[in-house]
């Protein structure tokens, strides 16, 4: 048993991936995208095996810190195994829509670095597996050329400083309480400012309202099969990194969460670009798990982690079905898809309705269980009620009626209203394979959620009853709404068109802000250059042809005297002085200049 | 502390003394001429590698050469700060001298051998500088190094060649009257100037406070010429006319680190941290350091020339330095002096890069370089990684250097000073990451305008419409989506890009670069700076 510990243990699963990635532009396509797979996947045994010993190992020193390469506990399997899992799953996806080598290889070292980050055991290690995160789902944003280019410069400042502000809170922690506080004890950020600091870096990552415009700006620019990538990685990754950051819930983060389900899933119906869509559910999901978070429970906290553990699933399977119609149609639009696709592409069409009553909620499908479980315990009084609920229940019960409707939206659009002119197929075999194999997940997970259960964290400290009565109401009653919904308002939505975000007011002022400030400086540093060098000169000239210039400082009068005399009297005008008189002179001012100052 | 009579810290500047003979006098033999270079960098560095096991447990490598002016010793002290800048100057002579073979030939430049010449006495100036026992050696060595770089910097001899070189003159002697001005002042209220970890007792008992502000102030305004703090930077983007491998080592490393090792040694070994407090010159200086770099990183986002975008990124980043030492925390001290390496590793990197990317296009501009990871991949894959570690991020020395600076503001309460850190380095990603993006993920045809903060907002690309696929990912799948753009000639990545005399001392550079990122903890500047930092403060950081 300790030889397969030891085994185990002899370095984190995430060198392995990375490694594969490193690999990977100098084999086959084929050979390169089977080894990302393979290691991928291997996570998930690797780390349910290790499972069954947690406890920190690889303990070393970076930089004088004591950290620790491979953490094991609750948290770190479940995040391991959905990371492991579903980038193995994204993997063989990206070989069947014809991802390029070097592009998987970035993809592979985002799983890499995301798979290390969430198996750490300290601070230090997490931002700078946290960092690397960044850049290489930048990488994988570039890679695509085109819009994503730039759309990937603007993430990459966005989690620049995002990433800056988390290591602000790490360091500002330690100055505070010590050395020892970087290994993960369960105590979390001290409060005040590291917290603050920690909320607004890991608020980047999970998309808090004002902070979340890059999810939609980027995630639809990229490859088909990077978008399936970037929508699982980094916005889970900052979940867990903001339990290990409030451990104990703050009821701040939980109200923050609960309007994040909401303006997500609105600013959500208003689109018509299929992974903008998509991109906007991302936050209001997320926006449930940062409420189960908050929430300061034990079936919230493990809430939370069921929601991503499913979220990945159901919101990978989204990105994926909606690639293969991007992938067969060309069109990203919902409104240029020509709809009606659903005899044409039944195999995805019924991944995607899978993938769809997941998301919103319904039940026998694997999202009602854990949103059911972040709901229920916000039934709970926490400190604004109304109407007999909490603020908080209201919140995300209007995100989960407005899921729907966008769900529904997103599947009448496209695979029934009108009927499709083209010749259009369906997925090729392989892009049928992985929707299949993650639907059946969702569905397994939705009627068998005791399989999810055993893995979550904090077990014994909470039960989960999915299926009760009032529960399964509770599910029904919310599709209704959502289906009436969006029959009564589906004209206003097409009117209001897409909406513009925060990102509109922000772009433009960062972008015309620093280019004033940048012109302002400029132009007055180039003045004050140009004085100085212009006095400069005129010392050297006035020393070099002291007649000419003390001719050009003299009035009129004057001047034509002087002219006389340095014509009568050459080389001997012009303020010229002997050595003596020169060292005199010198001698006199560095005395007075002595004098006063000594 | 033990002290030990030995050569070897005077052999340490000689040798390359020395070797200007041999340069001149093989000046028909062009590659006899280079070998003595190579030789000389090699002693050199070998002859300061070996006291280093002898500094880190503590011993010190004094040469006395009597007296240099009544009271005041001339000799050569080889201490553990001294060692830092020398062992730092002297390892990366050697890569730096392989490149300008590479760069001075591959450019068919005029005065080889005056520019040979120069660059050793330049290293053997730098040398004296690390070595000075006390600041009157300090500012012998310190105007030594300005008189025997101006050749380098007036090299192309053109008019703005001159002019950046009276320029580069007119600032660095002015600075160096500072220095000798605030030397006279330490000299009358200490009576000596002799470095002393942790300070010069007494200084500012015996000088009252306000003059000892003035030293300090005289001291730390001359060596801030050098280290080009703002507002007195302004030679630097101009002396960018020289060559680039003088760009590189002299005006990143030897010659603009000479300035921040100068006010290491006025902070750390003259007045002393706990002086330097009681007189209130650490948040000032601290001010004007922040100032600096963020003002300096706004400059270089408008930059459209790739050296002078360079120039006033070293601007930025010395005030790292100057920041870290200003603090007067041991974490800070730590990140400020664990810089100098760190930022040399990566600054050399990029100058190396701008170099390889003119001998071989011809390019200088930003603007004109898109798509160029086709034609220089290894080149540039350097300049990525070494722009990752300029904004902070792992892998990277400058992610180590920055944790501790970080840790610095924090405990010294400067949370202002912290998060204009933070600042920093979101700006070092917006000024480098467009040369990266657009030579990889760009071509000639559709690229955004560079600068981008001087384009429209949204660059080329907002001008696109939403539905523009422009690669054929989407249907005819292929393998190597990006090779059907013309412009730059493709080249592999197995070196054709450019000389290997180029092309090694870059991946030397960014791999020190790395290898400090990854395992600070083995590389020696990283066991000096702490030894250094504990010498002073008292504190084992």
């Amino acid at each position: 048993m300790s030889a397969t510990i030891d085994l185990l243990t002899a370095m984190p699963p995430a060198f392995v991936v990375l490694a594969a990635a490193l690999i990977l532009p100098f084999v086959s396509r084929r050979v390169g995208h089977a080894l990302g797979f393979v290691t991928s996947l291997a996570v998930v045994p690797w780390a349910l095996a290790l499972s069954k010993s947690p406890g920190r190992y690889l303990e070393t020193a970076f930089m004088g810190f004591d950290v620790v390469l491979l953490n094991v506990d609750d948290f770190s399997v479940v995040m391991a195994v959905i990371f492991g899992g579903f980038g193995a799953a994204a993997v063989a996806y990206s070989y069947y829509v014809d991802a390029p080598r070097l592009q998987t290889a970035f993809a592979v070292s985002y799983v890499g670095t995301s798979v290390g980050a969430v198996m750490v055991g300290d601070w230090l290690t997490l931002i700078f597996f946290w960092e690397l995160m960044a850049v290489t789902s930048t990488l994988l944003v570039w890679h695509y050329g085109g819009k994503a280019v730039r759309a990937g410069y603007r993430y990459a400042l966005l989690h620049g400083a995002g990433g800056s502000l988390l290591m602000s809170a790490v360091v500002l922690n330690y100055v505070q309480r010590g050395a020892e506080t970087f290994v993960f004890t369960g105590e979390g950020m001290a409060s005040g400012l590291p917290a603050v600091l920690a909320a607004l870096g890991i608020g980047v990552n999970v998309g808090f309202i004002g902070l979340h415009a890059w999810i939609p700006d980027t995630y639809p620019r990229p490859h088909i099969g990077a978008s399936v990538f970037l929508c699982a990685f980094t916005t889970k990754a900052g979940v867990y990194g903001l339990y290990r950051a409030f451990p104990d819930g703050n009821l701040a983060l939980a109200y923050m969460g609960a309007a994040m389900t909401v303006y997500g899933v609105v600013y959500a119906l208003l689109q018509t670009d299929m992974r903008r869509l998509l991109a906007y559910h991302i936050q209001a999901q997320v926006g449930y798990m940062v409420a189960g978070i908050g929430m300061t429970s034990a079936l919230a906290t493990a809430g939370g982690f069921a929601h991503v553990f499913n979220h990945i699933l159901y919101k990978g399977l989204l990105f994926m079905t909606a690639g293969v119609l991007v992938y067969r149609t060309g069109q990203n639009s919902l409104k240029k898809l020509g709809g009606g696709l659903w005899r044409r592409t039944p195999v995805t069409f019924v991944a995607f309705a899978v993938a769809a009553l997941s998301i919103s909620g319904f039940p026998g499908f694997n999202g009602f269980v854990s949103k059911g479980m972040i709901t229920a315990a916000a039934h709970k009084k926490h400190i604004f009620v109304v109407g007999g609920e909490d603020v908080l229940w209201w919140l995300m019960m209007a995100g989960a009626v407005g899921t729907f409707m966008s769900f529904v939206k997103f599947g009448y659009y496209a695979f029934f209203k009108g009927s499709y002119d083209g010749d259009v197929r369906d997925g090729n075999v392989g892009q049928k394979v992985a929707v299949s194999s993650l639907a059946v997940a969702c569905f397994a997970l939705g009627v068998a959620p005791g399989l999810l259960f055993s893995i979550l964290p904090l077990s014994g400290e909470w039960t989960a009853h999915p299926f009760t009565v009032s529960h399964l109401i509770e599910g029904f009653v919310l599709a209704l709404l959502g289906i009436v919904g969006f029959y009564v308002a589906r004209g206003a939505i097409s009117k209001v068109g897409s909406g513009r975000d925060v990102d509109a007011a922000y772009n433009p002022a960062v972008f015309y802000g620093t280019r004033a400030f940048a012109r302002g400086t400029t132009t007055v540093y180039a003045g004050v250059d140009a004085a100085v060098v212009r006095l400069a000169q005129f010392c050297v000239r006035a020393v070099n042809q002291p007649t000419e210039t003390v001719q050009a400082i003299l009035p009129d009068g004057l001047r034509e005297r002087y002219e006389e005399r340095v014509n009568s009297k050459p080389g001997e005008t012009g303020l010229r002085a002997g050595i003596g008189d020169t060292v005199f002179v010198v001698s006199l001012v560095l005395a007075v200049i002595l004098y006063l100052f000594l | 502390m033990t002290e030990v009579a030995s050569l070897r810290p005077l052999a340490a500047v000689a040798v390359s003394a020395v070797a200007i003979l041999g340069i001149l006098a093989a000046h028909r033999r062009p590659n006899l001429r280079e070998g003595v270079t190579l030789v000389a960098a090699a002693c050199k560095f070998s002859i300061v590698a070996s006291m280093l096991p002898g500094v880190l447990d503590g011993t010190v490598y004094v040469t006395n050469l009597g007296e240099l002016v009544a009271g005041i010793p001339f000799a050569l002290r080889a201490d553990a700060l001294g060692l830092l800048f020398a062992l730092l100057a002297s390892l990366l002579w050697i890569p730096t001298s392989l490149y300008s073979i590479g760069y001075m030939r591959g450019l068919d430049e005029e005065n080889q051998t005056r520019y040979f010449a120069s660059f050793a006495g330049a290293l053997s100036a730098t040398m004296g500088i690390a070595f000075a026992p006390n600041l009157v050696v300090l500012f012998v060595f310190y105007e030594l190094l300005t008189v025997s770089t101006y050749p380098l910097v007036a090299h192309d001899e053109t008019e703005e060649a001159r002019a950046a070189g009276r320029k580069y003159l007119a600032y660095t002697f002015g600075g160096g009257v500072a220095v000798l001005a605030g030397t006279v002042l330490v000299y009358v209220a200490a009576g000596t100037v002799g470095f002393s970890a942790g300070g010069i007792e007494g200084l500012t008992a015996g000088a009252g406070t306000n003059v000892a502000r003035l030293a300090f102030a005289l001291l730390a305004g001359g060596f801030a010429v050098k280290a080009a703090v703002m507002p007195l930077h302004s030679w630097l983007p101009d002396a960018m006319v020289a060559p680039t491998p003088v760009s590189g080592l002299l005006h990143a490393v030897a010659v603009v680190k000479s300035g921040a090792f100068g006010l290491s040694r006025v902070v750390l070994d003259v007045f002393g941290p706990e002086a330097v407090a009681e007189i209130g010159a650490g948040v000032p200086l601290a001010a004007v350091a922040v100032f600096t770099f963020i003002v300096a990183s706004v400059i270089a986002l408008r930059k459209d020339n790739l050296k002078r975008r360079l120039a006033y990124s070293t601007i930025a980043q010395l005030s790292y330095i100057v920041m870290g030492l200003a603090l007067l925390k041991p974490t800070a001290l730590v990140g400020g002096l664990l810089h100098i390496p760190a930022h040399a590793f990566m600054k050399l990197t990029l100058f190396f890069c701008a170099g390889a990317i003119h001998v071989e296009t011809h390019t200088d501009r930003i603007s004109k370089m898109a798509g160029i990871g086709k034609r220089m991949p290894l080149t540039m894959a350097a300049f990525g990684l070494a722009s990752l570690g300029m904004a902070g991020i792992p892998l990277l020395a400058g992610f180590v250097s920055k944790w501790y600076l970080l840790a610095g503001s924090f405990a010294a309460g400067q949370t202002v000073f912290a998060l204009a850190l933070l600042l920093s380095g979101v700006l070092n990603i917006a000024y480098f990451w467009p040369v990266v993006y657009q030579a990889f993920f760009e071509t000639r045809e559709e690229s955004d305008e560079k600068p981008v903060v001087d384009a429209e907002i949204g660059g080329y690309w907002s001008r696109v419409p939403d539905h523009y696929t422009p690669r054929a990912a989407m249907a005819d799948g292929g393998d190597d989506v990006h090779s059907h753009d013309e412009g730059w000639r493709r080249v592999g990545w197995r070196g054709g890009e450019a000389s290997p005399f180029v092309l090694a001392p870059i991946l030397v550079a960014v791999g020190g670069a790395v290898v400090i990122g990854i395992a600070p903890a083995t590389v020696y500047f990283f066991r000096i700076v702490r030894l250094v930092v504990e010498n002073v403060t008292g504190v084992a950081v």
